[in-house]
């Protein structure tokens, strides 16, 4: 079947006046929910699974999926606004997104992040649908060995985000990594750090350390500063639209963020926090003006906002390709397919055509719902800031242990967020960023678990790595990108204009 | 269909009102009033997977037939033992059950010495549902067709052949430990984090062989993408007739993932008797027990009594295994 027949097939499915109604029911609830710090897509999407029992299977898939990216895009409000991420993958867009607001230019961050999510997103969607196919045999090509080629990559592209030195951007990173250690280890069954404890046996969640490190230890740091809010700040529809400057910034970040996010959101388990702090880190390396990022520059926030929806998209061909969720959210969706009798799989595609199209189609209006749905709140969002901070954080930690708690009903899991909440505020006194120790967090034990897969695969010969295509060119990739960071900005250039001759 | 849309109304409906409910505890004077309270379901699995799916059915079917409220809780973590503390410590009112399964009660109390809980005395276990089986999956690369190719293949080339299983410690591990001392085979254990990456890898020709539960392998063999060797069933099963047990093989191997029904210890009979007899009767709804079907959940019959016994029972066979696996 030709592309033409699938897309209009999946348009005539998505643009159903009831596919239609459920997508904006979705992506707003979802939008809404990404906001709250905290509840994020998995509590949202687990809420709505009995409804979607009632739905026809495309209606159900349609509106849970709207829910999930949708998230993506409330989850950097809060993240802009109160320096508080809504969703992990939204920690990166603090990085200069709280800046720019605290700038007086909340309503210019908002903006970008729309259309930079619609970009993202819009390109998730091309790449969908130019590859959809061949990209879950892609997948396949990734063994243990590009796995861990790809953490490796993407830990030295941590270090880089950090804005306060090298040094320290390493050291954060390393401390994610120990972090994530704790609990089980999954190649000798050994429990880790777990202090004997049951509820450590599994590890530490990443919600748990996110909304820790960011969320309460910002709570904490604003009530020490007793900083002053924005109250006047005028959100007049001028000061919401980026002027030609940030639009002239808008482009190649755009590009190169949904480039990165499409290609990590493929691969299952890695996931939009990847993507983000991937697709930051480059393009800090890219710039030309790498020192200001940190301090509200519009590619920052371009970047990661571009990537996590890119990535928000891709992630459904290994979900819905292979039958393979990503993450506890994607399961819950193939959970609600498998209740209409439905596999997920390679012969989705062939048996489900309406399905798998009608949900790619439906992505476009969604996305588009979105940008609608958004611009006009951007006034609304911005005036979250006029409310006094003694009404406001209370209101966030609440709204963070709601969250906290209900991913698996445990007592435990708040008290460890208000434990890692103090981490993260003396952190934050010493001048550590959380970020890179979260990309650490979650690779770390990943870049562990491959290694080791693959050296048991290949018997312990470390040579393997370099004997698979794939492998060695990601590792090649990521000496080049250690090298590039490690030796000062311009002796490239000047090697390369000059050659080596003596300088006059 | 009808029936199948009968079923997801009767899910939305006990699932939605049991949603508004507030589980407020208050003691059951006598079977009598129960339920008289919202009957929590703990689930020892994050919501999605195939256990949770199970729980949800059954907590609309058991909410519509005892006109009450069935809530499922999901408390995933440590093997299922936080679960299973979970429903230790509430009180035996029957407001509190447990979709109980073979990890948290016969596998894990071995496993962790620490396990605070007895998996006999602290409970009652009051029905057996039904139970997957495990099956040993080729990938088509490994040019393995059955059984005894694989034997051949192995006992040729000691260490060649590698296997996945969901993780150390899993069913399929300690299983795959019992085979090999069997058998006599010497292959490498590659152990990953629940049974979906694995099946990727076995997809992708990374793994040679998998140690997995039958049912979700199934689409895979369809596609050719599996190749099921032997099932460790006491027979033959339905969904793969033309595939061997171990029994079959000369090895006395069988390996059952149950599912049933489990309380705090001390639950009044009562409560026991009228929660089995109505899971019964649910059961025995023919969209029920099609929707059973296709999940590929292999049922028998067992009393209360059966069942308890079972677990007993299945507990001296797993710690044998577990010790002389050497995963403890």
């Amino acid at each position: 079947m030709g592309l033409i027949e699938n897309l209009l097939i999946g348009f005539e499915t998505a643009a159903s006046a009831q596919n239609l109604a459920y997508c904006f029911v979705g992506v707003f609830l979802g939008t809404f929910i990404g906001v709250l710090p905290g509840v994020g897509p998995l509590a949202a999407v687990a809420m709505l699974l009995p409804v979607s029992f009632y739905l026809p299977p495309e209606t159900a898939l349609v509106m849970l999926a709207g829910v999930y990216y949708g998230a993506e895009y409330g989850g950097s409000i809060a993240a802009i606004l109160l320096n508080i991420p809504g969703t992990p993958s939204a920690s990166v867009s603090c990085i200069d997104g709280y800046p720019m607001a605290r700038a007086g230019r909340a309503g210019v961050a908002l903006t970008l992040t729309a259309v930079a999510s619609l970009f993202g997103g819009l390109f998730g969607v091309v790449v969908i649908v130019a590859l959809a196919p061949r990209l879950a045999e892609f997948a396949l090509l990734f063994g243990p060995w590009e796995y861990f080629a790809v953490m490796v990559l993407g830990l030295i592209a941590a270090s880089i985000v950090s804005s306060s030195g090298a040094l320290r951007g390493v050291m954060m990173v390393c401390l994610g990594i120990l972090l994530g250690t704790v609990g089980l280890d999954i190649t000798s069954g050994v429990v880790r750090y777990s202090g004997g404890t049951q509820e450590l046996r599994d590890g530490v969640g990443l919600v748990v350390v996110a909304m820790g490190v960011f969320g309460i230890a910002e709570v904490m740091a604003s009530a020490r500063t007793n900083r002053p809010s924005y109250a006047g700040e005028n959100v007049g529809l001028r000061k919401l639209l980026p002027g030609r400057a940030d639009w002239g910034r808008f482009t190649g970040p755009a590009v190169r963020g949904s480039l990165v996010g499409s290609f990590v959101g493929t691969l299952p388990g890695t996931g939009q926090t990847v993507a983000s702090f991937l697709g930051y880190a480059l393009e800090k390396r890219v710039s030309r003006r790498p020192e200001d990022f940190g301090t509200g520059v519009v590619e920052g926030l371009v970047v990661p906002e571009s990537a996590n929806n890119a990535a928000a998209q891709t992630a459904f061909i290994p979900t819905l390709t292979l039958g393979i969720p990503g993450s506890t959210t994607m399961a819950l969706m193939l959970g609600a397919l498998m209740v209409h009798g439905i596999d997920p799989g390679p012969r989705m595609l062939s048996q489900h055509p309406e399905l798998f199209w009608g949900l790619v189609v439906s992505f476009v209006f969604g996305n588009l719902f979105l940008l609608i749905l958004n611009i006009p709140l951007i006034g609304l969002w911005v005036r979250v800031l006029r409310v006094p901070h003694h009404f406001l954080y209370p209101a966030v930690v609440l709204l963070i242990c709601v969250g906290v708690y209900s991913i698996a009903n445990s007592m435990f899991d708040v008290w460890l967020a208000l434990a890692f909440g103090f981490l993260g505020y003396i952190l934050r006194l010493w001048r550590y960023e959380p970020a890179p120790m979260l990309i650490g967090f979650v690779l770390g034990p990943m870049m562990e678990e491959y290694f080791r897969r693959a050296m048991l695969l290949s018997r312990g010969d470390a040579t393997s790595f370099l004997e698979r295509p794939g492998s060695a060119t990601l590792l090649v990739a990521a000496l080049a990108l250690l090298l590039w960071s490690a030796v000062p900005r311009g002796t490239w250039s000047r090697l390369l204009t000059r050659g080596f001759a003596p300088k006059r | 269909m009808p029936t199948k849309s009968t079923t997801a109304f009767r899910l939305i409906s006990g699932i939605s009102a049991a949603t508004l409910a507030t589980s407020v505890a208050m003691p059951a004077l006598s079977q009598e009033d129960w339920p008289s309270d919202p009957v929590s379901i703990i689930v020892s699995f994050p919501p999605g997977g195939a256990s949770d799916l199970v729980a949800r059915l059954l907590a609309a079917e058991l909410g519509e037939a005892l006109d009450a409220q069935f809530v499922v809780e999901n408390r995933p973590g440590a093997g299922g033992t936080v679960a299973a503390t979970a429903l230790m410590e509430a009180a035996p009112d029957g407001h509190t059950l447990m979709l109980s399964n073979l990890t948290p009660f016969d596998v894990a109390p071995t496993l962790f010495p620490d396990t605070p809980y007895d998996p006999i005395e602290d409970f009652t276990h009051v029905s057996y549902i039904g139970g997957v089986y495990l099956g040993l999956f080729a990938a088509p690369s490994l040019e393995v067709e059955t059984f005894e190719g694989l034997m051949e293949l192995v006992r040729a080339n000691p260490g060649s052949v590698d296997y996945g299983t969901s993780g150390v410690g899993s069913w399929g591990h300690i299983v795959s430990e019992t085979f090999k001392s069997l058998t006599g085979t010497d292959m490498v254990h590659i152990p990953y984090q629940g049974s979906g990456p694995m099946r990727q890898d076995l997809r992708a020709d990374v793994v040679d062989l998998t140690f997995d539960a039958v049912p979700q392998n199934l689409p895979l063999v369809e596609e050719g993408v599996a190749v099921p060797l032997v099932v460790m069933a006491p027979e033959r099963l339905e969904t793969l007739p033309d595939t061997p047990t171990m029994v079959e093989a000369g090895h006395d191997l069988v390996a059952e993932n149950w599912l049933g029904i489990s309380a705090p210890a001390g639950l009044d009979p009562a409560i026991a008797e009228t929660l089995d007899e109505t899971l019964a009767d649910v059961m025995a709804e023919p969209e029920v027990s099609a929707q059973f079907d296709e999940w590929g959940i292999v049922r028998r019959e067992m009393t209360g009594e059966e069942f308890s016994a079972y677990v007993a029972e299945q507990f001296d066979v797993w710690a044998e295994r577990i010790a002389a696996s050497g995963a403890q």
